[in-house]
């Protein structure tokens, strides 16, 4: 029964080298909206899974650092990969996998369930956001392989702009609520881990630069595109001032 | 492997002839307009045009909505275009049945909103279409797919391409930019001309030796895995090297030329300035540090290939022409993959699959894919061909949608063959009926002159302009103010001159820049005095240093950084004023004079000893603090004997001082180091003194043919001015760029100085007299200077003016004064000010001088942006009407020129000077990222000789956006220099069947020529298609009698 709960958590919390399930599970999806509902539900039930097991501190200190061995190393293994996708979606997934493994580390150092709820879900909303716009590039350009026609915000400005939002937060930029859920949920983990973080911080950084520069740069070579509505943009705003909000109250002061 | 002298002559030649296409580009100091593909101009404009795109990967015309929006605004001769499609349709006979092409072509041309009608495609043709636009099942793309990729691929991968360029489109490398960032790195390190703090050492080798030495150890190549050493130590010289690198990367020796050219041309700005070095014998810096394009393509072989070496052992990718050509015919499927992928062509959709088949690299899955995705690519691009076609014929309207879907797959093909041609040459077509609108306009507004001559009244002062558009306005409003007549002459004057400015080191030239003036003039101080420089300007020098020092700033920024905040919100927040303020810190120019008689050899030792002797004294007081009055001439004579070595030190001054014998051999040292009081740098000088000034014959002839060559040979008024121009901006490359491109790029007052320091000679005027020319003796020539920032001009010289001419100083300088606000009043508008200002002359002016000041200011003025006429011949002709700033106006009177000397001096100098500005502006629009210069916010300084995009890039030659182009969309509208010669058409032909390099200029279509026949009733013949036609809207009896459009326009005249 323990060992079927840690299974299962680590397959919705991924956690190498269950997230390739994870991976798969949501590529398989049809739609880019059916794969933003995915990343934002199944962290969650993973979560929920979590807050049966007993909590960490009940476990030797030996389990608890496989457990932050295996997330660092998790959370690295992806923000590399990320570096060289191109795809959005595949991009997409992989920095989710990595912002998610970060979870675990949280868990093993006894973070409250609370934060970890909203540590999920400051990966996964922009997560979410960013595979319904995937989905939306998919169905008018015919892919979301960046780099192919560039420029992109020179067509479809307010794509480009909620993006590009939806990136920034993905990667922990300051400001977005992954960003303080991270300082909040690592709070307690001891200093020397903080080397394994430094780079991990500077991945998501590369593999954001490496994606801007290619969806942002250079004059657009496609077939004329049809932007997303106005009140489209606006809302996917909206979500993310309002995740902002909740996270800064959610956190219980964190920052 | 060593070379024999006849290989490295075969490598020399071949980057001789492969330079040839490459503009040379002349440092900014002096920005020359040039015509981009000078080196193409033996050949027609369209063919050059095709050409010049495939070299330099740029666009020779504008796009067709651009044309469009042209054409909607009645720029466009809608007649000129049917005629062309028509000729075109008639010389072809693989025409479609059934379909009216005239009218598919003139929906293409005026109602297509693509860029092309019909995208090329890999595998476009009539069966795709056709089974598309019959809703059918679409025909197997290729039986053999494997022989159609070789076939696709082969065109692409040509073996005159460098093999880098095909790694980087075949594997998603980035060699070629890695490339160009090290070579631009090593051109600025051994090509600055002073703006590092540090500078490379060993450049007195030259470029490819100094690099070489650089080379081997340096630590920045070796981080990068390149090993350099093994290749540089192969062959000594940079010809054995090219030749080394092209036969290790096994190019065949008959596609060298082609790959010499492609690599030259890669990066054709830095090899343009290179070139202009090699031919520039009396450039300083390429004296002192020679380099040539053999040395430039050297470095960037070797670069190249370590490069490649280096992707081959970390990437696996090929390293060599054979390797490629291997994986093009061995796997054409996995290499068409990659080229759709890496080339950014692939299916969206198709593009990680394809990825992510290349990355694990199994065959199998490869050729499943591949086989898919050629039926997927041409099934998308018959489908994008026919959606085009379907659109078209619904805009040509009356049922040729049904006619079009019944056409037969070959006759489908032909469809696409006929417009495919016609597009091709169709940005031709809108040039033509472009330049059409204008002749016709200018034909609209030419004003013959009366049959009967009105009787000659002396005017109260002539001013001679220069050619420039910017003159234009200027002399429209001064002659509208009254009793001003102008005339029009390039910007020189005709005075060709090397000129040495007080205070400066080095000789400018100031004539065109295709002549080589002959004559030196010196400006020296009238005041014979040495000047002290004030506290301010000794401050500047010191914080300069401080700036130039590597190690200062980390310690003197706390101490002095507050003072240059000064500056900074002065320049900021108020331009004028701070520059007020700074004005009257510096020291003034002192009161000087122009050097300009020919010396003799005892003037010229004179004047030799007199310089040194004024270095000396100056050097006693910055070097040693001994100011002039513990100085007697004797030491002054001494000093400067022992440091030229004709006596022996110590010096009579060291004695007497009791200076030691080490501090004196310093002092010694520096004076023939800094102060140049040495024995060679002496007779150097004394052969260039054998340049300076003119002789009294040379000086006869230079005004005689000036006045003769605009018409002024009688009636002269009190006043001539000779108005050069000149421009004013703060924080500003370009800014010699608006100067005076007659004086190659420079400022013209000197040269207007010259030609009025002879004009008053009374020698001159006297042998003036014998030949014809009477100048009365009450006439003066001022000279004078246009700044055409801010419509302001400056008269020079006044103190030379005789006493009975000062009575009228005032009146000139008012009339000046007002003309100049007008013409503020008309141009700051343009330059999106208040529309207000057109009424408000002197809120305008301000304007206008704020502008110069404004450090912030992109485009302080509109410069020759929207130049487009050329007119040669009497003022008359265009007096009164408002030419809008476009035209350069020459005036010229064939009466006066009975051999056309006059005229043929006027073709080759003025209107090639007219072309090149022309082209260049051309050029910069339709192609702003590679023709012109892109956007100058980006632009940094390189070695104080050039701008680059970002922190390095090729240099970038030609003209910014912010000159051309005005919010996104072209301000200047290219189309080529029309050019209008008053004179008999027979006269004319000759004159121009005279000089071969105009007449291939002419022949070629880089300047439409057009002949005003004054003794053919005015008729306007022109040049087109290889003959003359008249143009319907010309003739003295087309003409009606029209309102002075100056006094409906100015606000001057209200």
């Amino acid at each position: 029964m323990d060992l079927s709960f840690w299974i299962l958590a680590a397959l919705f919390v991924p956690l190498f080298p269950l997230s390739w399930i994870f991976n798969r599970l949501v590529a398989t999806l049809p739609a880019g909206s059916a794969q933003g509902l995915a990343v934002l539900v199944l962290p969650q039930l993973g979560i929920e899974l979590l807050h049966l097991i007993p909590p960490a501190l009940f476990y030797p200190a030996l389990v608890r650092h496989g457990v932050m061995v295996m997330a660092t190393a998790s959370a690295l293994l992806y923000a590399v990969r990320a570096l060289s996708a191109r795809e959005l979606g595949v991009w997409t997934r992989l920095v989710l996998c990595s912002g998610l493994a970060t979870v675990w580390l949280g868990w093993s150092v006894g973070a409250p369930m609370a934060v970890l709820r909203l540590m999920a879900l400051g990966w996964g909303l922009p997560a979410a956001v960013a595979l319904y716009l995937t989905g939306i590039l998919v169905r008018r350009v015919g892919g979301a392989y960046v780099g192919l026609h560039g420029g992109l915000v020179a067509v479809m400005p307010r794509m480009t702009a909620s993006l590009v939002l939806a990136v920034l937060a993905l990667t922990v930029t300051p400001v977005f609520p992954a960003f303080f859920m991270l300082w909040k949920g690592l709070g307690s983990v001891p200093v020397a881990w903080m080397p394994f973080w430094l780079p991990l911080i500077f991945l998501w950084g590369w593999a954001a630069g490496r994606l801007f520069q290619d969806l942002l740069f250079g004059d657009y070579r496609g077939e004329p595109v049809a932007d997303i509505g106005g009140v489209s943009a606006v809302l996917i705003g909206l979500v993310f001032v309002a995740s902002l909000a909740l996270s800064l109250v959610g956190s219980g002061g964190a920052l | 492997m060593t070379l024999t002298l006849g290989d490295r002559l075969k490598v020399r030649s071949m980057v001789y002839v492969a330079s040839e296409p490459i503009p040379r580009f002349w440092p900014m100091r002096t920005f020359i307009h040039h015509n981009p593909l000078f080196g193409l101009e033996d050949r027609p404009f369209a063919a050059a045009v095709a050409e010049g795109s495939r070299l330099f990967h740029a666009r020779g015309y504008l796009d067709r909505l651009q044309y469009q929006e042209y054409r909607r605004a009645g720029k466009i001769d809608d007649a000129l275009m049917r005629r062309r499609i028509g000729d075109f349709l008639d010389a072809r006979t693989d025409l479609p049945p059934g379909l009216d092409l005239k009218a598919w072509l003139w929906q293409l041309m005026t109602g297509c909103g693509r860029f092309k009608a019909v995208e090329d495609g890999d595998f476009v043709n009539g069966a795709g279409i056709a089974a598309v636009l019959r809703d059918e099942a679409r025909p197997v793309p290729v039986d053999d797919l494997d022989g159609a990729l070789r076939g696709i691929l082969k065109r692409r991968y040509g073996s005159t391409s460098p093999v880098y360029r095909h790694v980087d489109a075949l594997f998603g490398t980035t060699i070629g930019a890695t490339l160009d960032d090290l070579l631009t790195k090593s051109c600025l390190d051994f090509f600055d001309e002073g703006q590092s703090a540090w500078q490379a050492p060993g450049r007195e080798a030259g470029f490819f030796l100094a690099w070489k030495e650089l080379a081997r150890r340096n630590a920045r190549f070796l981080l990068r895995g390149l090993h350099l050493r093994q290749v540089l130590a192969e062959e000594e010289t940079a010809e054995g090297i090219v030749a080394y690198v092209l036969r290790r990367l096994q190019v065949p020796e008959a596609a060298w030329q082609g790959y010499i050219t492609r690599e030259l041309t890669r990066m054709h700005g830095w090899a343009g300035f290179i070139r202009y070095r090699m031919g520039a014998k009396h450039y300083y810096w390429a004296q002192r540090y020679p380099a040539d394009l053999v040395d430039f393509l050297a470095v960037r072989m070797v670069l190249g290939f370590a490069l490649l070496q280096e992707g081959g052992r970390r990437h696996g990718t090929p390293a060599s022409a054979p390797e490629i050509a291997a994986l093009l015919n061995d796997a054409p499927q996995e290499a068409y993959l990659r080229h759709e992928l890496y080339g950014g062509t692939i299916l969206p959709a198709w593009a990680h699959e394809v990825d992510d088949a290349l990355a694990r690299r199994r065959p199998a899955a490869l050729a499943r894919i591949a086989v898919a995705y050629g039926a997927a690519k041409a099934d998308w691009e018959n489908r994008r061909a026919a959606q085009a076609l379907r659109e078209l014929a619904i805009g040509v309207g009356g049922g040729a949608e049904g006619r079009l879907a019944a056409l037969a797959p070959a006759h489908l093909d032909h469809l696409l063959s006929v417009l495919r041609d016609w597009e091709d040459g169709e940005g031709y077509v809108w040039l033509q009926a472009m330049e059409s609108h204008y002749i016709g306009e200018l034909a609209a507004c030419i004003n013959p002159p009366a049959a009967p001559a009105p009787p000659e009244r002396r005017p109260f002062a002539q001013a001679l302009f220069c050619i420039d558009v910017r003159s234009e306005p200027m002399r429209r409003h001064l002659e509208a103010l009254g009793d001003y007549q102008t005339f029009g002459i390039a910007g020189f004057f005709g005075v060709p001159l090397g000129y040495l400015e007080y205070g400066k080191g080095t000789e400018a030239h100031l004539c065109p820049a295709m002549q080589t003036p002959k004559n030196l003039v010196l400006e020296i101080p009238a005041g014979l005095e040495i000047a002290e420089e004030p506290l301010y300007d000794a401050l500047q020098h010191v914080l300069h240093e401080l700036k130039a020092s590597v190690l200062s700033p980390f310690v003197a920024v706390e101490a002095v950084g507050l003072l240059f905040s000064l500056g900074l919100i002065g320049r900021t927040l108020a331009p004028l004023g701070y520059q007020r303020w700074r004005a009257r810190l510096h020291a003034g120019k002192p009161i000087t004079r122009l050097l300009l008689d020919k010396l003799s050899i005892e003037q010229a030792d004179s004047v030799m000893r007199a310089v040194q002797r004024a270095m000396i004294v100056r050097a006693l007081a910055h070097e040693l603090r001994i100011p002039r009055d513990q100085v007697t001439d004797d030491d002054v004579r001494n000093l400067r004997e022992v440091a030229l070595g004709n006596e022996a030190g110590p010096s009579r001054l060291a004695q007497r001082l009791g200076m030691t014998e080490a501090a004196e051999r310093d002092f010694l040292d520096k004076l023939r180091g800094v102060y140049r009081i040495d024995r060679a740098v002496t007779s150097l000088q004394m052969g260039r003194l054998g340049r300076i000034g003119f002789s009294v014959e040379e000086q006869v002839r230079y005004v005689m043919q000036a006045l003769l060559s605009i018409g002024l040979d009688r009636n002269f008024s009190r006043f001539v001015l000779l108005v050069a121009h000149m421009s004013h901006s703060e924080n500003n490359p370009y800014e010699s760029a608006l100067d005076c491109g007659a004086c190659g790029g420079g400022k013209g007052l000197p040269n207007a100085r010259a030609l009025a320091t002879m004009a008053n000679k009374p020698e001159v005027r006297r042998r003036l007299r014998e030949r014809g020319i009477v100048i009365p003796e009450d006439t003066w020539f001022v000279p004078a200077i246009h700044n055409t920032t801010t419509d302001v001009i400056e008269l020079h010289d006044l103190d030379m003016l005789p006493a009975r001419h000062l009575l009228y100083l005032e009146r000139l300088r008012s009339g000046l004064g007002a003309a100049g606000r007008c013409c503020a009043a008309e141009r700051m508008p343009l330059l999106d000010m208040p529309a207000r200002l057109a009424t408000e002359p002197f809120a305008a002016a301000a304007m206008a001088r704020r502008q110069a000041h404004d450090w912030s200011q992109v485009r302080p003025e509109w410069g020759l942006a929207r130049n487009v006429y050329a007119i040669v011949g009497r003022r008359a002709l265009t007096e009164g009407v408002d030419l809008q700033g476009r035209a350069f106006l020459q005036s010229y009177d064939y009466r006066l020129d009975p051999k056309g000397r006059l005229l043929e001096n006027i073709l080759t100098g003025p209107l090639v000077v007219g072309e090149w500005i022309n082209l260049e502006h051309y050029f910069s629009v339709v192609d702003t990222e590679n023709f012109g210069s892109g956007s100058k916010v980006y632009h940094n300084v390189a070695g104080r000789f050039a701008v680059m995009t970002g922190n390095q890039s090729d240099l970038r030659t030609g003209l910014p956006s912010q000159t051309v182009l005005k919010n996104g969309r072209p301000y200047h509208e290219p189309v080529r220099l029309i050019a209008m010669v008053e004179a008999p058409l027979e006269f004319a032909k000759r004159t121009v069947g005279r000089i071969a390099k105009v007449q291939a200029l002419i022949g070629g279509g880089w300047v439409r020529l057009l002949i005003l026949d004054p003794e053919d009733d005015y008729r306007m013949h022109v040049l087109e298609d290889g003959g003359f036609y008249v143009h319907p809207r010309s003739g003295r009896d087309r003409h009606a009698t029209r309102e002075n459009p100056v006094l409906e326009t100015s606000p001057c005249n209200r």
